[in-house]
């Protein structure tokens, strides 16, 4: 090593001399925090960050939020939410526009909350909105456990938890090097994303402070340009490589496998979650024998193709123009972790059209 | 709603903990976490304490930069 000052990680990005290089950010927080952070500022040209299907509230097809319409105004339940999916737009309505119709939407932080409004609430019945994907989980699992305990028969989920492994398989060829989210790691581990480089996939799993993405993406580079697949756990004081077992053993207690759709990605087999049928009297589809709804997004909308890194937010016809987010036409647009929003919110189509003149 | 939030440990209860996250204190789940003590930092989302943190990200990137180089 002698007198030769190492580089930092910053410097390491600055000064990337390799072949251009596709990275998907997997996670929408990911997105949003290199664009918060100025990290894209600091790319060469031929670094493209590109977004994935990471969010999931994007993610969530338009006839999930037709089912929640259709149990909150035609069975009069009461759907208690994360916020993010109050304003995406169902085919007629989101669930804000049913609220406006006279239908109950309480906004809740976990799905403990919502267990303990239905438990204070016992003349009414309560449905939580279950999205998410490994790292939400066990949390909507928790609550029915406690739903269980506490002897509740006023409350359901109506689940669309999604798995990260079918999306992997399905946009291999999309990116070069994958940005894994941190907090699906921290429950899952990593023995996947190590088994992913057998198929020539590469990825470092990424955390979130400036330090953590810095560091991550410096590593992708250098071990890029070294030519061979790869993985690095970049982010080891919160992911271990067996992940949470209590977490892993919970989600297969109460779920199992069921296809899924995805926007933008379509039906990825295997890739969602639904109640075991020792479970059934908490899955709304069930208990309130939900008819089959298919949802219709706006055909002026390109969040499918953001998602699968196929076009950058900037590039949709309605993006800025009809697509706010304030009044959002897609999923990508209303989530605080969505590509559009974050696009929108840090300028991302005004800095790189000056940065391609 | 994907948000993880790093917070300390100050009371465990029957199967919850009280954290405090920059002076924010809430009860959350500490059932997926085995043998949690006051004082351990915890990563939360949704109500639910998912991974314990074991160290800072200023002694974790720099051993990855050693590691690299």
């Amino acid at each position: 090593m002698g007198e030769e000052k190492k580089k930092s990680a910053k410097e390491i990005i600055e000064t990337y001399d390799g072949p251009p290089v596709r990275i998907m950010e997997v996670c929408g927080t990911h997105t949003h925090e290199n664009f918060r952070l100025g990290i894209r500022k600091l790319l060469p040209e031929q670094v493209e960050l590109i977004s994935g299907p990471g969010c999931p509230v994007c993610v969530t097809p338009v006839g999930f939020i037709d089912e929640a319409v259709y149990l909150a105004l035609e069975r009069g339940v009461t759907i208690c939410t994360f916020g993010d999916l109050v304003r995406v737009p169902g085919t007629n309505m989101s669930l804000a526009g049913a609220r406006a119709k006279g239908a109950k939407v309480h906004i809740v932080y976990s799905p403990a909350d919502a267990e303990k409004y239905a438990l204070e609430h016992p003349e009414e019945q309560v449905v939580f909105l279950s999205v998410g994907f490994e790292t939400t989980t066990p949390a909507g699992c928790l609550s029915v456990k406690k739903a269980k305990a506490d002897g509740l028969t006023n409350y359901s989920l109506l689940v669309a938890n999604k798995t990260m492994p079918g999306a992997y398989a399905a946009l291999k060829g999309s990116a070069d090097v994958f940005l894994y989210p941190g907090h699906v790691n921290a429950i899952t581990g990593t023995s996947l994303c190590e088994s992913l480089v057998q198929e020539g996939v590469s990825g470092v799993v990424a955390g979130f402070t400036a330090r953590e993405l810095l560091t991550a993406l410096a590593v992708a580079l250098v071990k890029f340009k070294e030519g061979r697949p790869f993985f690095v756990n970049c982010y080891p004081r919160v992911v271990t490589k067996e992940g949470s077992q209590e977490a892993q053993t919970l989600m297969e207690e109460l779920m199992e496998a069921c296809d899924s759709e995805w926007r933008g990605l379509g039906v990825i087999p295997g890739s969602g979650l639904q109640l075991r049928e020792s479970w059934q009297e908490y899955d709304a589809r069930k208990k309130y024998l939900m008819p089959k709804i298919e949802g219709k997004p706006n055909p002026a909308c390109r969040c499918g193709d953001v998602l699968q890194g196929k076009c950058k937010p900037s590039d949709c016809k309605v993006f800025g123009k009809g697509c706010t987010p304030l009044h959002p036409i897609g999923a990508c647009m209303v989530s605080n972790e969505g590509a559009c929003s974050a696009y929108f919110n840090y300028g991302g189509d005004y800095s790189e059209h000056l940065r391609i003149r | 709603m994907c948000v993880g939030l790093s917070a300390k440990v100050v009371k465990i209860g029957d199967g919850v903990a009280i954290v405090d996250a920059d002076g924010a204190k809430r009860e959350v789940s500490s059932q997926l976490i085995e043998d949690l003590e006051p004082g351990d930092y915890v990563m939360v989302h949704a109500g639910v304490a998912i991974a314990r943190i074991t160290d800072e990200d200023e002694n974790e990137t720099d051993q990855l930069l050693e590691e690299l180089l």
